[in-house]
Parts: C-alpha cells; structure tokens; sequence
C-alpha cells in the first residue's frame, strides 16, 4: 500500500476545561463548529493531511479531557508528541493563569523538545474578554513560545496555528537530520534519506507506539 | 502456633487471622492523634476462647525489630511479631499498646464494606459506627470472608454492604453449610446452576444446553413466583442444589488431578475455558408482574426475585420512573405506601433546602468563594454541552438544560467535598430524561453516585483499579486478545477509560442505556458485572483487532468508534455467558473470584475440607492463612 504522506505529526492540545479544545480541533479537522458540542471524557484523536511546502504531512492530533483529577490518564498519552497547543480561554482569568501548570505539566510528562504554542481562544467574545491580547503576548515571550489568538467559532487562525505548529516541527526534524548526515555526503544522501521517511515513519512513531 | 514465649499476653491468645496495611480512619471514644495510623487487622482468640477483631498500630509491631532485614521479614512474618510483641515494654511500647482497639466478636452487631471494597465500618450498637478501618493493601474482601467463618451474617435487604451479625462464635463447619445455602443461593442462583451443568460436561453441547434453560426455569419459578412459601422450598432445593454442587465440584477436581498426575499434559495443554453458553435475554418486567410482587400496603417482599427478573429482562418503559427509584437506593424494597409518601416529602424538603444554600449565596460572597466558584462553572461549561442533540435537552434556553444545571448544583453542596467531576452531567441526564422531575431525579443521581462514587476520586484510584480488573479478567476469559492488547502496549486498558467511568453512557442510545443501567443495578449476578460487559464487547472485537493487528492508535481509535454501533441485548447475553463460563472454569484463580465478588478457594467448603485436617478451622494457623494470602497478593508486609 503506498504512504500517502511524508510526514506524521503526533500533536496534543491541552488545557483547562471548557476553553474549546475540541472546537478547535474540529474546526481544523470538519471545519464546522458545533455550539453544543457534547464535552471530552477519556481521549481521542482526529487526523488530517496537510500539504506544507510540497510535502504531505499527517496530522495526528489528540484531544483530551481537561479537568484536573483526569490529568494521572490523560499525561499518558503526552509521551511521543511532538508538538503542544497549549489552550486557553480569553473569557476566562482562570484558564490564562492555568497554562502556567499546564506548561509544568508537559515539563513533567512530554520530551523535552516538544514544539509548543499558546493560542488564546473565543475571541470572538470581544464583550466577555478578560484576558488582553497583550497579556497573552507577554506570557509567551517569557516561555518563547509562538502565541496567537483563535475563534474556532469564527474560524479565526486555527489553520494558521496548526501549519506554524506543524512548520515548526518540521524544520526542526529536518535540521536534525541533517546534522545526522555525514559531511561531504550531502545532496545525494540526503534524497535518500528524505525518502526513507516516505516508506518508513519516522522513528518518532515508534516512539509514540511504546506509550 | 504457640505464643508461650509473649509476656505480656495471654497464654493462649491466639492471632488467627491477620491483615496488614490497614488504616485506623475512625474511632469513637479516641483522640485525632490515633487515627490515621497504619497497622494490622487480625481476628484474634483470647484465652478463654472468646474472639476479637484487633487492630495494632505499626509502631507496636515493629517498636523494637532491630532487624529489618527485608527477606527474613517477608518469609517469617508471625515470627517476627511474636518476637516484637515479647520485647521491651518501653513507654513507647505502653502508649502504642493503649492504642489497640478490640472489639470482641460477641458484641459486634453489624459491619460494613464499602468504597470499592477497601473499607470497613464495625458497630457494637445499632445506629453508630464505632470503627472505620481503610484497607491501603487490596481490599476487605478476605478479612469478610474469614469473618464469617466466625459470625454468622446476613446482608441487609436494603443494602448489599451491610452485614448483619445473626449469631457470634458459631461453630465453622455448621456455618459452611449455611453459607452455601444462603449465600450462593439466594444471590447467585445462576450460578448454581450453571454449576450444575458442569456435571453433564461429557454430554454433547446442546444437551447441556437443553439441561440448563429446563433447570434454570424451574429455579427461577421458585424464586420469584412461589412468594413467602418460597422461604421453604428454597431450602429443600438449595440442599439438592448444594449436593449437586459438590458432586460437580468434585467432577471437576477429578479432572484436575488427572491433568496433574501427567506432567506432560500439565505443561502442553492450556486449561481453557469451558464453551459458553448462549443464554437468551428475557422479557422486561411487565406492569401487571411489579404490581403483583407488591403487597397490599405496596411493600416490595421478594426483592432477590424482581433483582433476578430485572437482571434477566430489565424494567418495562412506563414502570422504569417507579422501580428504578428502588434500585436507586431512594425508597426502600420493604417502605409501604405511606411510608414513601413520608420519603418523599423529608427527601423533597431536604432537596430544596440544599439548593436554597447555593441559591442565596450573592455574588460578592461568590467572588470571595473560590471552591464554590470553580465547581459553578464547570457546571455550567458541562450542561452546555450535554446530549443537546436529544429533543429534550435541545434549543436555546431549554428548561431542562437548566433543571441539570440546578440538579448538579445541589449535588455539589451535598457532596462539597468531591464537587463537580466530568461525566456527572452525561449520569444525570438519563435520570431527569425518565423522571422529570427535579427531586426524584437528584435523588436517584445521589443514589448512583454512591454505586460509582469512586470512578470520581480525585486522585483516580478506583478507575485504576477497575482498569487492572478488567485486564486481569480479559487476560483469563480471553487471554488471547489480552496478549494482543498488551503487545501494543494497550495493557493498561486505558482505552476502555470512557466506558467505565459513565458506566457506557457515551456508547449507547438512550434506550439501550436505560436497559444496561437497569441491569447493571441489580448487582446481579456478580459484583463487577461491568466489567464482564466490557469483555463482551471488547471479545466481539477480537478478530478484528487481532486479525487487522491493530496498533496503540488504531486500538483506541476502533475502540471509540464502537460508540451507536453496539447491540445492547447481545452483549448482555454475552457477558453473562461468560460470567457462566468464568464460574464453571476449573482454573479459576482466586484473583478472579475478588474481582466478581465471590469466595475464594481459601473460602470454599468443598476446597477447605480437603485441606484442613482440624475440624476446628477456628483453629487454623495463621501462617497458613498468611501464605495463601500472599499467594494471592493481597497482604503484604
Ligand atoms: N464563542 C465561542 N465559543 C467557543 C469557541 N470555542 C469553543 N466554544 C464553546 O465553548 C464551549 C467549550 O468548548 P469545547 O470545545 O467543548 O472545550 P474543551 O473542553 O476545551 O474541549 C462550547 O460550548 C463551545 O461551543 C469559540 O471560539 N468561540
Ligand atoms: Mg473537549
């Protein structure tokens, strides 16, 4: 059976309760948005295929429950991720200052060199709003982490956080590999290699698999 | 075992059972600084024969074990308390010894288990538990089943963990008889007699299964139609049922030992299970037969027959808002008609002055109450998003999105402590769906939150255990796909995580839920039942996953995606064949039997006449006790 990618991606979003994980990940994966959209117990996962610089890259990306006493299950799952959404809700104090913990948490449970990014949801809500654009910014530049505002109810950058996320993730892979390759072996060998992957999943699969 | 050389103690005090791990959670009559402390549960026999149950801090135990050494410690356990206990008597050593709590078995009236088995509550005198005992080590379930080789007990009507105290110091041999007959009797008819079917083993297959559905017909009509009259002729056939049972019991270790007396055999053939049988699903519970099981003043008397009824068939949809308040633990099996009208009217005023509580409190206390304030909203995130696609849910501004709201808020100030947690919300909205009403359905809510109470530990403790249950019970009825699963590192069985914590409400109609909880709520025929239905399902999926060599990813995702594809009837029928085929197993381990809640070989009747020499089994060293138990796993040093 041919690959039908390149690359697989293995991203997680996480965050406080309610801040609109699974309406992100819905609106990147249906494209809809479902008000009444029924609340995450357990986990899960949706895929989607992006094409990013003339390569197919498979998005695998999990959805998990957001209250606090699930965290011992859920963190199970961090493991052989590569690249964090770290989610929370512009309408709500709480879940701004909680990406602090939550960014502990991957500290505690993910590899070390997890990509990450901060998007501040529901802004939309422009009436509700209790968390400012530049408060967001200020907190990812003391973690140097990417950040932007969504709505996944208005569509609003959720396609641009993922293929950033994703961009990320892939340039960073492919600097390892090349500073894998021998010297004086590039070009040819690296073809060969690029190749490889397209067969074989990059070893970070295997990874993922041993959860 | 001899004590001759402890001081202190008297000649013939004897530890005759022993549980380690056990904490002191509660005490009448002691200061704070007693409880919480770790020591060790023991039935002990003083000198004059009588019995107590005994609890011992650990600092008691190990006040002067200079030697720590681990192994001598593990292999010689009794020896090392006897030598601790004949050691100094420091002061240390006296205030640790006024810690002790005794309670003499001749005055213990009633005990209860509850909290996922691990925890006991003893009571001297009705209406007070005098004693809370934790187990941090596996769970009170052999502790009980010594206890009742001393006691004779009986199991309240209204509530499964509360036993009784008939008669104390009673004569073991004479109490095993009793305990088959009542025990396994009354609660596990089926089990009887699918025991006795293992006796036409050497018969083709569908004999067997002619053999069964005639007798389980003629058990059940005795059960549940001959009434009070039944009382009696439950006796006679439990005691046919009873010798019956023992000659298959010993059909079957016949089996064994020939199995054994072949080294060869032993190593090449795999003991598997026996077939399952297909049992069909009954007829739910008809109006005409609940009214008929009620007496004139409406009291509910043969309740172990409408469980079994229930189990079998399930509750018809126009009576399900009357009788599942019985299941639910809201009106009692036995209150008449008057008695519930008093119910509801204490239950309507306690409801409603709960949610004044939270009704009144302002929003400038609010925003100084943080605890309450986070509990709010994650309510109010969750009705939001709970089953809106059904029409009684659906729509802005709906009435019942709210009742939820208000229900679940009223459920926080009744239970503070453990608050909102997720998945409550999908508990509750089948409830209110049926009963409509406000204070029924908190009611029945707070009533199956006691039965699944700990799926929402804070610390996940009682999901982890069903999560292991559940793999030790598929390693043993399924074991192949249990070794699929775990080569793809799914052997924690996480992937069963939604399942079990909102009992499969994710994963059926709201019809099908109705019949499953309905079920499941008879405590019938097993505890742990939901477990089995988890086998069921996941062993419809076997071929697939194992065939197809699904991975960690694709496991989860099959897994998740079973969600309204599920036939409720079939998996029932499934799941009680094979409860049936785990109960006729030969090699059913003692791991299995903790797990459906029912005794253990060390238990057994039938096990323990061949293995104790001594009439007396009062008089059964501990050592041999302890062994086995560490064999099983559950007492550790
Ligand atoms: N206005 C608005 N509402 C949103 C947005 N994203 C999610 N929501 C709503 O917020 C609630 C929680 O969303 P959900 O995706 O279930 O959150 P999760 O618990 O993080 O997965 C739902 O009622 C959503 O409809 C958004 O971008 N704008
Ligand atoms: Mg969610």
């Amino acid at each position: 059976m041919a690959k039908t990618y390149d690359y697989l991606f293995k991203l997680l979003l996480i965050g406080d309760s309610g801040v609109g994980k699974t309406s992100i990940l819905f609106r990147f994966s249906e494209d809809a948005f479902n008000i009444s959209f029924i609340s995450t117990i357990g986990i899960d996962f949706k895929i989607r295929t992006i094409d990013l610089d003339g390569k197919k890259v498979k998005l695998q990306i999990w959805d998990t429950a957001g209250q606090e006493r699930f965290r011992t299950i859920t963190t199970a799952y961090y493991r052989g991720s590569m690249g964090i959404m770290l989610v929370y809700d512009v309408t709500n104090e709480k879940s701004f200052e909680n990406i602090k913990n939550w960014i502990r948490n991957i500290e505690e449970n993910a590899s070390a060199d997890v990509e990450k990014m901060i998007l501040g949801n529901k802004c939309d809500l422009d009436s509700k709003r209790q968390v400012s654009k530049e408060r967001g910014e200020q907190l990812a530049v003391e973690y140097q982490i990417k950040f932007v505002e969504t709505s996944a109810k208005d569509s609003l950058n959720v396609e641009y956080a993922f293929y950033t996320l994703a961009r990320d993730i892939k340039a960073k892979m492919e600097k390892k590999q090349e500073a894998s390759n021998p010297p004086g072996a590039r070009g040819g060998t690296h073809q060969l290699k690029s190749n490889d992957q397209q067969r074989k999943p990059p070893s970070w699969l295997s990874r993922c698999s041993i959860l | 075992m001899s004590c001759s050389s402890t001081e202190d103690l008297p000649d013939q005090y004897k530890e005759l059972f022993t549980q380690d791990g056990v904490l002191l959670k509660a005490c009448i009559g002691r200061p704070i600084s007693d409880l919480n402390s770790i020591g060790m549960l023991c039935v002990v026999q003083n000198s004059d024969g009588t019995k107590c149950i005994e609890w011992r801090p650990n600092d008691l135990i190990t006040i002067d074990s200079d030697t720590q050494d681990q192994e001598w410690a593990v292999v010689n356990t009794i020896g090392r308390r006897q030598r601790t206990l004949s050691g100094n008597m420091t002061s240390d050593y006296a205030a640790a010894r006024a810690r002790i709590v005794r309670i003499p078995l001749a005055e213990l009236k009633t005990f209860k288990v509850t909290r996922n088995n691990q925890q006991m509550q003893f009571s001297t005198k009705s209406g007070v538990w005098q004693n809370t005992f934790y187990f941090q080590h596996g769970n009170a379930e052999i502790f009980v089943a010594y206890l009742k080789n001393h006691v004779k007990t009986a199991k309240t009507r209204h509530d499964r963990n509360t036993y009784v105290v008939v008669e104390s110091n009673i004569d073991s041999q004479a109490l095993n008889k009793s305990f088959t007959e009542l025990d396994i009797f009354t609660e596990n008819t089926t089990d009887v007699v699918w025991s006795l079917v293992s006796n036409f083993k050497q018969r083709p297959y569908e004999t067997t299964m002619e053999a069964f559905s005639k007798l389980t017909d003629i058990v059940w009509s005795v059960l549940v139609y001959y009434g009070n009259e039944g009382l009696n002729g439950k006796r006679d056939v439990s005691e046919e049922v009873a010798d019956l049972l023992t000659k298959s019991m010993s059909a079957l270790e016949d089996t064994t030992s020939i199995t054994k007396s072949d080294e060869y055999e032993v190593i090449t053939v795999k003991p598997t299970l026996p077939p399952r049988p297909c049992i069909p699903r009954g007829t739910p519970l008809s109006t005409e037969k609940w009214e008929g099981l009620q007496d004139t003043e409406g009291r509910i008397l043969e309740v172990e027959g409408v469980k079994q009824l229930i189990f079998r068939g399930g509750v018809a949809h126009s009576i399900r808002p009357a009788v599942w308040k019985y299941l639910l633990d809201y009106y009692p099996w036995r209150s008449t008609h008057s008695e519930i009208r008093k119910i509801q009217k204490r239950k309507t005023e306690e409801y409603f002055s709960m949610k004044l509580q939270w009704r009144s409190i302002t929003e400038r206390q609010e925003s100084r109450f943080s605890e309450y304030r986070e509990r709010k909203s994650l309510v109010e995130k969750d009705v939001n998003r709970t089953d809106r696609s059904h029409p009684f849910f659906a729509g802005d501004n709906n009435p019942n999105v709210l009742l939820l709201q208000d229900i679940l808020m009223t459920y926080v100030m009744y239970n503070f402590d453990l608050g909102y947690v997720q998945g409550m919300s999908d508990v509750l909205a089948p409830l209110l769906l049926l009963l409509g009403n406000e204070v029924d359905s908190f009611w029945c809510f707070a009533g199956f939150m006691e039965k699944i109470a700990s799926n929402f530990d804070m610390d996940q403790a009682g999901m982890k255990q069903q999560l292991l249950n559940l793999q030790q019970l598929l390693t043993f009825a399924v074991p192949d796909l249990a070794k699929h699963l775990a080569s793809k590192d799914s052997g924690n069985m996480y992937f069963c995580f939604r399942w079990l914590l909102v009992w499969f409400k994710r994963e059926f109609s709201f019809s099908d839920i109705m019949r499953l909880w309905e079920v499941l709520w008879t405590g019938l025929p097993c505890a742990n039942f939901h477990l089995l239905i988890c086998v069921a399902i996941l062993d419809a999926e076997k071929d697939v996953l194992i065939s197809k060599d699904y991975g960690f990813n694709e496991i989860l995702k099959h897994v998740n995606d079973l969600s309204m594809c599920l036939d409720i009837d079939k998996i029932l029928s499934t799941a009680e064949g094979i409860y049936h085929q785990l109960m006729s197993a030969p090699h059913l381990t003692d791991q299995i039997r903790i797990i459906l809640g029912i005794p253990t070989a060390a238990n057994n009747p039938n096990d323990r006449n061949e293995e104790s020499e001594s009439e007396d089994l009062g008089d059964e060293e501990p050592g041999r006790e302890n062994a086995r138990n560490q064999a099983n796993g559950y007492t550790r040093i």
